[in-house]
């Protein structure tokens, strides 16, 4: 129905706005309020400061080194700081950034508002997962102030075990950040199986709890094997235990095995629930039922437990027999596929809808062109011949970047531009956040493009210095970070500015029926006033414009009492015919 | 075609953009492969593109209207875009696997080279005593390399064969290749100038300079692909493919062992740049990984550990063949053993080098 129109008679829901003192950032005042605080939203929100520090410092060390790499001979840095410099942009990024930035900032705040459910099973674990995350963060800082860390964020032996860098301080912060991934995980775990309302089956969760399940999977079970490796990374250093030093007699092959068998699964920790925020994002923004649910939501299962099977193809020219790199490249390939079927289902998803183009929107669209760059180019990487010439070049950095980048960080800041409204109660500007998607998307473009060609061209990564053929690809690839930092610029004033001039926003500012647009925004301390009522998370019938208000509502037509002959036809929620 | 669209944007003096030189037999088969995975990739690259923006546009409707279908699945479109494209991946995946275990399998009979890696250089062993940092082979004969580290793990790489390994310590890794392009020699003239240049400046050959090795062959780079380090940057070396045996021969013998009339101390210097000892220990002062060759020997050092000595003879030899037994302070124990790789002969025209570079030697 287009705007102007009446609105159909029924039970208008609309829970409007919260009153000063009933929302979760107002019911308690003071510091402690926050450092000693349960409620998983500000829990939430503590992350989701502490991960875009994280991320402002490891952008900041991005863009150095691609001034460096403008004129490596101009010498910003010396080779060895050049190298700490890579390392510690890589480690921060991936442990302190892409890792916790969708689970632990935005996943929980939401999972348990779109879950129905009033707090995370387990609030004092929840706590104390932020804590470790702090200490672990400390670890990394404490490594940059004292020797640096020089090892590239793998820490690959046995270079790591005879560098004389702080590769004890690091990896020990990684191991404690573990243990807040681990934490973080169970609890979504637990809390989505048992703490679902009446009526809300498998089948009615939203996909990005779906998605945020199935990252949690792989956290509980891939993490352990990192925190042992770095366990035994540590002791060999310390104690010269012969595992991985061919020194001692070990052998440093063994480590990259241990390494990628948390680290695949890790990239799927950090793509996971990108994939859960786009199919909310595109579902919404087109007022459409999502295509394809059942298969969304299987392709993440699908994809977290393929994930654990792929690692080898991270170590094809490292001397693994034959047979073993067939048998690597040929599961590598396996995980595409549902990756691809995502894609298909969110085109189709637009096809025939009613779509705005709102700032969370463009940034979605963004996503499915960068991530489908991306996943295409990962096929060059898993074909086995082709890797031979690739494997560590510029064209592995362009294609994790497109997918960790382009997927997991502009995904980030579309969730972040949907759920912002819901989070704190205020308005964006709607033109200056579509301003920042069409510069980060330019810019990221811009950055990552051109290396492409440079690592088919032959130009090995985790270079201070090359040779003068590749200056002039490396000078764009920097005018692109250059504008890639300045759209995020702009996204964080846009969002910043939104807290203090923002027009206050209402429950549902988009128009969408998963459980969290059904309390007010910001949600009140519990969440819900009373048990929510569960349906279709996708089912857009009921939601109408009201224009005379201009906002989104819920209309339920009124329903007669269901005749006792016919018990089916109540509604699931409603708990029988009595 | 695509490469010659992006050849503006890669590099205007050449005219290739995607690739280096196709200078080996695997280049074809990597190249054609590489063109069919991103031709299929572009395929669905298009679809994917076009039906995002012309939906976003074509659907895009005022605010409250709704959408005009409810459709929230189709099983058999679902079933075709899941089967369709893994018929792709399993063609690319068997023509990957097919091309690969050709690189996999080395020829019987190859031209054998021995490769030493380490922190930051390649050593090139030709067998008989013969040891040069270049990579020298002949064209159409397949090349087997038996590749060890002496420290962290490196990898071979030559782009224009599009063949890479890595280097792992504590075990020999293998591969081949068969170069199919002889890269030419300058002329003699200017061959000539540019040693002039480089003798009358004092310095070393810059390969970058002038795209061509001291002996006048033209080139392809050859990289260390797997991060070790400092100067990981810095450990290129360069390929040289010769069009006769003779040739190939002739030049080997150049630079094997101690002709009867070198000097011991002439000798030594070729060493110093051959066998990597340039890359850690500078000649003019100069700080580098490891403590310069100037004023070095007949001066005090103190070391990491225990009490200070003067560098005389028997202290370079010990730390030729032991480094890491005395490390001079402010320095990292990171230089490999050269056990079993020189000759006695070689030790002592290293140490005379040496200590031609010292006032107190001379």
């Amino acid at each position: 129905m287009s705007a102007g129109t009446t609105l159909p008679a029924g039970i208008v829901r609309d829970p409007g706005f919260p009153t000063q003192s009933e929302n979760y950032l107002t019911n308690s005042k003071g510091v402690l309020s926050w450092i000693f605080t349960l409620d998983h939203k500000r829990i939430g929100v503590m992350y989701l400061i502490g991960v875009s520090l994280s991320f402002l410092l490891g952008g900041l060390l991005a863009l150095a080194l691609r001034w460096h790499l403008v004129d490596p001979d101009g010498a910003l840095f010396s080779n060895a700081i050049y190298n700490q410099v890579f390392t510690l942009h890589g480690a921060i990024m991936v442990f302190l950034f892409i890792i916790p930035s969708i689970p632990a900032a935005l996943g929980n705040f939401l999972v348990p508002v779109m879950l129905g459910a009033k707090d995370v099973a387990f609030p004092r674990l929840n706590l104390s997962s932020f804590y470790l995350w702090i200490f672990g963060a400390i670890f990394f800082v404490l490594a940059l102030c004292g020797s640096g860390l020089d090892t590239g964020w793998t820490f690959y032996t046995p270079y790591s075990t005879t560098t004389d860098t702080s590769v004890i301080l690091a990896t020990l912060g990684a191991f404690i950040l573990g243990f807040s991934s681990i934490f973080t995980g169970l609890n979504f775990i637990v809390t989505i199986n048992t703490m679902r309302p009446p009526g809300m089956t498998w089948f009615r969760m939203p996909l990005f709890l779906w998605a945020t399940y199935a990252t949690s999977i792989i956290q509980v079970l891939a993490t352990p094997v990192l925190g042992i490796t770095l366990l035994l990374l540590i002791a060999e250093r310390t104690m010269q235990i012969g595992i991985f030093n061919p020194e001692f007699n070990g052998d440093p092959v063994t480590y990259q095995h241990f390494f990628w068998f948390y680290s695949h699964p890790a990239v799927y920790i950090m793509i996971l629930p990108a994939f859960g925020i786009i199919s909310e994002i595109i579902s919404v923004h087109s007022h459409k039922h999502i295509f394809g649910y059942r298969f969304i939501a299987y392709s993440s299962i699908a994809i977290a437990l393929l994930g654990f099977l792929v690692w080898g193809h991270h170590m094809f020219t490292a001397g693994m027999s034959d047979m073993t790199t067939i048998i690597f490249s040929a599961l590598t390939f396996t995980v595409s596929i549902p990756s691809a079927i995502k894609v298909f289902n969110w085109l189709a998803t637009m096809y025939k809808g009613s779509i705005s183009l709102t700032t969370p929107m463009c940034y979605a669209i963004s996503f499915i062109f960068l991530f489908t760059i991306g996943g295409l180019t990962g096929l060059h990487l898993g074909t086995l011949a082709t890797d031979q010439h690739l494997h560590d070049t510029y064209f592995v950095v362009a294609h994790f970047h497109y997918v960790m980048v382009g997927g997991t960080l502009v995904a980030f800041l579309g969730g972040l531009f949907h759920w912002w409204p819901k989070m704190f109660g205020r308005m964006y500007n709607e033109t200056g956040g579509r301003i920042s998607a069409l510069l980060v998307f330019l810019g990221f473009n811009l950055t990552f493009l051109p290396q492409f060609v440079l690592g088919s061209r032959g130009m090995p990564r985790r270079y201070a210095t090359y040779d003068p053929e590749f200056a002039f690809l490396h000078t764009m690839s920097t005018h692109g970070a250059t504008l890639l930092g300045f759209g995020l610029l702009v996204a964080l004033i846009v969002l910043l500015r939104s807290l203090f001039s923002g027009r206050r926003a209402v429950a549902n500012p988009w128009g969408g029926a998963t459980l969290e647009w059904n309390c007010t925004s910001p949600p009140p301390f519990y969440n819900f006033e009373r048990a929510p009522i569960v349906g279709d998370p996708y089912d857009f019938h009921d939601i109408e414009w009201d224009a005379e208000n201009e906002r989104y509502v819920t209309i339920e037509p009124e329903r007669k009492l269901a005749p006792e002959t016919i018990p089916d036809e109540a509604p699931a929620h409603a708990g029988g015919q009595n | 075609m695509l490469p010659a669209a992006f050849s503006l944007l890669a590099d205007y003096t050449e005219d290739y953009a995607w690739f280096p030189d196709s200078a080996s037999t695997f280049s074809e088969g990597v190249d054609s492969l590489y063109y069919w995975i991103t031709g299929i990739a572009f395929f669905f690259f298009v679809i994917v593109i076009v039906a995002l923006f012309f939906f976003a546009l074509k659907y895009r409707k005022a605010k409250g209207e709704k959408a005009t279908s409810q459709v929230s699945h189709n099983t058999p479109l679902e079933l075709a875009w899941s089967v369709i494209p893994s018929i792709f991946l399993v063609g690319m995946f068997i023509f990957g696997a097919k091309v690969y275990l050709d690189m996999r399998t080395i020829p019987d009979g190859s031209y054998e080279v021995g490769v030493q890696a380490f922190k930051w250089g390649w050593t090139m062993d030709y067998g008989k005593g013969t040891y040069h940092p270049e990579l020298h082979l002949l064209v159409n004969e397949p090349t087997k390399l038996t590749m060890r580290s002496s420290d962290v793990i490196h990898s071979l790489y030559v782009p224009a064969f599009r063949a890479k390994k890595d280097v792992v310590p504590g075990r020999y890794n293998y591969m081949w290749f068969e170069p199919t392009l002889v890269t030419p020699k300058v002329s003699d003239e200017e061959l000539a100038e540019a040693t002039k240049e480089v003798e009358e400046s004092g310095g070393t050959w810059d390969y970058d300079k002038y795209q061509f090795t001291p002996d006048g062959y033209k080139f392809y780079d050859l990289y260390c692909a797997e991060y070790c380090g400092e100067n990981h940057s810095e450990m290129q070396t360069v390929v040289v493919v010769h069009e006769t045996r003779e040739d190939l021969e002739a030049w080997v013998k150049k630079y094997s062992s101690r002709g009867d009339n070198v000097s011991l101390e002439a000798y030594g210097e070729q060493l110093y740049e051959r066998r990597g000892c340039s890359s850690c220990h500078s000649i003019d002062g100069s700080q580098r990984v490891g403590p310069s060759y100037q004023d070095a020997f007949g001066s005090t050092r103190a070391f990491a550990s225990g009490p200070s000595a003067m560098i005389d003879e028997n202290y370079l030899r010990e730390s030729i063949l032991y480094p890491k037994e005395k490390v001079v302070a402010g320095y990292a124990p990171v230089m490999p053993s050269y056990k079993g790789q020189l000759s006695d002969d070689d030790i002592d025209s290293l140490i005379a080098y040496i200590k031609s570079l010292s006032s107190a030697g001379q």
